[in-house]
């Protein structure tokens, strides 16, 4: 029992991770309207930022965050020129090549750039735990859960209490309308393209220091489960991308438990065939259209 | 081979001039029919020609490659070109195949000529469970669904030890034998690649001139306008699915006997993404495309041997490229939703010839 209970508590918290870059992965497709796969590519390249940050700076979090936000949201302007610009009245298919492209090329680049080989994180957090015999809380998932649920919040804020999170919710539901709303929308999906990939980076320092380790491979799977979790929320709905994320965690670990650690993957692909066998418009309401 | 039998009759358009004119020039002596069979029967005995030319056996190496690639991302194309669907992890029935045939003759002694059909059959079945889920949904759910698919079957493969030999992989996979004849070296093995492409460009050819061919690429231009004429766009996309997951069964099973020893990790998603490769710059719904693009892809990789870390980067500098420049690719099929001529610095043309005969064909 108390095993199952851990894991659960283990689910928690990597969900928190999931839906952080589920979050990112919906506000990305929401603003922008065109989907993408290079979400994974700027989740390793946080967490290389944060890496390096952390080597040259010291062991603080809150710089860490800055870091690797600030790095992956310039990847998501790099992204935003070479892969939406052109095609945003273009067929859909192009777009999604080309970001296919982008992300084969940030991949190896990375490959080339960081080596090929699993890095050790160093460690940021003290490891210490809290709690009774097996059931409780590292300082680790703590931190992780906290940072998750603070961005989640300020997100929520910008979104709905500022200026520019209007004018990104009002791109993201039409972008004609907002258009003869005065929005410079092409500015306003730019913006929303780099903090989505900016929370997706974010989501990726967490992962490399829960996981203790990073690689240049990583963004593969991790994009894959911020895909995954996404869908959920029909890709552009935020709350329910969340909420999906959580689901995908707890998913993944009361599957490990029952088969091995080895299947990990694969649950993320069981999860995203359930819920586009069971509802694959998602749970979100209807806002916008879809892409 | 390389036109596109959904193009209107080039009647109305102008005169062009140039490097363009000799080019429809020959490709007008092209569509003549007893050209088109000269010219073929010219080619198919050139490259049955080519192993008694006692080349390398490296050289030859590389054409067995090219030939396998052109029906792997001819296959691919099948799905990605004609009907508008996006498959991206296509090494994984690639992997199915290869892994098919190779147990079927490892594990149970089967004959390749029978192992290779079972292993086409094995990887559709597998395509069918692929593109159920996601047939009502629009391309996107199918790209992430096939490249999820294409990492499972991997990661089963690996932690199947008992069966598939996990990271050990397969060894010792006995050659085909025909007529007392054994195809081990690759001058032998040519002919079973080439024999084997023909007959799927043959087939694919009869396929995309067909009702079938045809309900395919009408989804792709348009699937609502499709429906609405009476095809039923669920059933041919899940068909085209299979056509294609059948062939990269094919591909694989008679790739495992010619390598001799195959492991999970020659069946990544790079893997996938480099057939993918092939068919965007190739170019997609054009059974000429996927051809160009295996040539030119597998010879860049011989080039790129010596810096082969590069080889994926510039593989995607060329996919980006290709997006920005000429998106159906450089034989694609020009006059298709895979070209977009609107896009960016380049200068909006104005709607002449295509547009014109279309109207005048609907009236």
């Amino acid at each position: 029992m108390d095993y199952y209970l851990s894991q659960i508590i283990n689910g928690i918290c990597q969900g928190s991770i999931y839906a952080l870059m589920a979050i990112g992965y919906s506000v990305v497709v929401g603003v922008v309207g065109l989907v993408t796969f290079t979400h994974g590519e700027v989740i390793m390249l946080g967490a290389f930022a944060a890496y390096y940050t952390f080597e040259l700076l010291g062991n603080n979090l809150v710089i860490g965050v800055l870091a690797s936000f600030l790095a992956s949201a310039f990847v998501g302007i790099f992204i935003f020129k070479v892969c939406y610009e052109r095609f945003f009245n273009a067929p859909r298919h192009i777009s999604l090549i080309c970001t296919i492209g982008t992300s084969m090329l940030l991949r190896n680049l990375a490959q080339i750039i960081f080596g090929p080989n699993n890095k050790p994180m160093l460690e940021v957090v003290p490891n210490r735990f809290y709690g009774q015999g097996v059931v409780g809380f590292t300082l680790v998932q703590l931190i992780v859960i906290a940072t998750v649920i603070s961005l989640s919040f300020l997100l929520f804020i910008f979104f709905n209490r500022t200026r520019w999170g209007i004018m990104l919710r009002a791109v993201s539901q039409d972008k004609t309308a907002a258009a003869m709303m005065g929005i410079n929308v092409r500015l306003t999906a730019l913006l929303g393209n780099s903090i989505g990939c900016g929370l997706g980076g974010v989501a990726g320092m967490l992962l490399a220091i829960y996981y203790q380790t990073l690689v240049a491979t990583m963004g593969g799977s991790a994009g894959m489960k911020a895909f995954s979790s996404s869908v959920l929320g029909g890709l552009t709905n935020i709350p329910s991308a969340a909420v999906g994320g959580l689901c995908l965690g707890l998913v993944e670990n009361l599957g490990i438990t029952i088969s091995s650690a080895s299947f990990r993957d694969m649950f993320a692909f069981v999860f995203l065939l359930l819920v586009l066998i069971v509802k694959p418009e998602g749970f979100g309401r209807k806002t916008g259209v879809r892409p | 081979m390389s036109q596109n039998i959904h193009q209107p009759p080039k009647s109305s358009a102008k005169e062009p001039s140039g490097l363009r004119a000799g080019l429809v020039r020959i490709t007008a002596l092209l569509e003549r029919p007893a050209w088109r069979i000269t010219f073929t029967i010219i080619g198919i005995t050139f490259l049955a020609v080519v192993p008694l030319l006692n080349l390398q056996s490296y050289y030859m190496g590389v054409l067995c490659r090219i030939l396998m690639y052109t029906i792997l991302a001819g296959s691919l194309n099948v799905i990605n070109g004609y009907s508008g669907q996006f498959n991206i992890g296509h090494a994984g029935f690639y992997a199915i195949g290869a892994y098919a045939s190779a147990l079927l003759s490892l594990k149970l002694g089967v004959s390749f000529w029978l192992a290779l059909p079972l292993a086409g059959l094995l990887a559709m079945l597998v395509g069918l469970v692929v593109a159920l889920p996601t047939l009502r949904l629009r391309g996107i759910y199918l790209a992430i669904v096939t490249l999820g698919a294409s990492e499972i079957i991997r990661l089963i493969i690996l932690n199947w030890m008992s069966l598939t030999g996990g990271p050990n992989g397969l060894r010792g996979i006995p050659a085909p034998v025909l007529f007392g004849i054994k195809f081990s070296r690759s001058q032998q093995y040519y002919y079973i690649f080439l024999v084997l492409s023909l007959i799927f460009f043959f087939i694919s050819k009869r396929v995309i001139n067909s009702r079938i061919g045809r309900a395919w690429i009408s989804i792709r231009e348009d699937e609502t306008a499709a429906r609405s004429l009476g095809v039923e766009a669920m059933r041919y996309k899940a068909l085209n699915f299979m056509y294609g997951a059948f062939w990269a069964g094919i591909a694989g099973g008679a790739f495992s006997p010619y390598f001799k020893f195959i492991s999970s990790d020659m069946f990544t998603l790079d893997e996938g993404f480099n057939i993918l490769s092939m068919v965007i710059i190739g170019g997609q719904g054009t059974l000429a495309g996927p051809i160009v693009g295996a040539i030119i892809v597998n010879f860049l990789t011989e080039f790129l041997r010596p810096i082969s870390q590069y080889r994926m980067v510039v593989y995607a500098l060329l996919i980006i490229a290709m997006m920005w420049l000429r998106p159906q690719g450089l034989v694609g099929a020009s006059r298709s939703v895979l070209a977009e001529r609107n896009i960016g610095l380049r200068r909006r043309r104005k709607p002449t010839a295509p547009a014109a005969t279309a109207v005048k064909g609907d009236s």
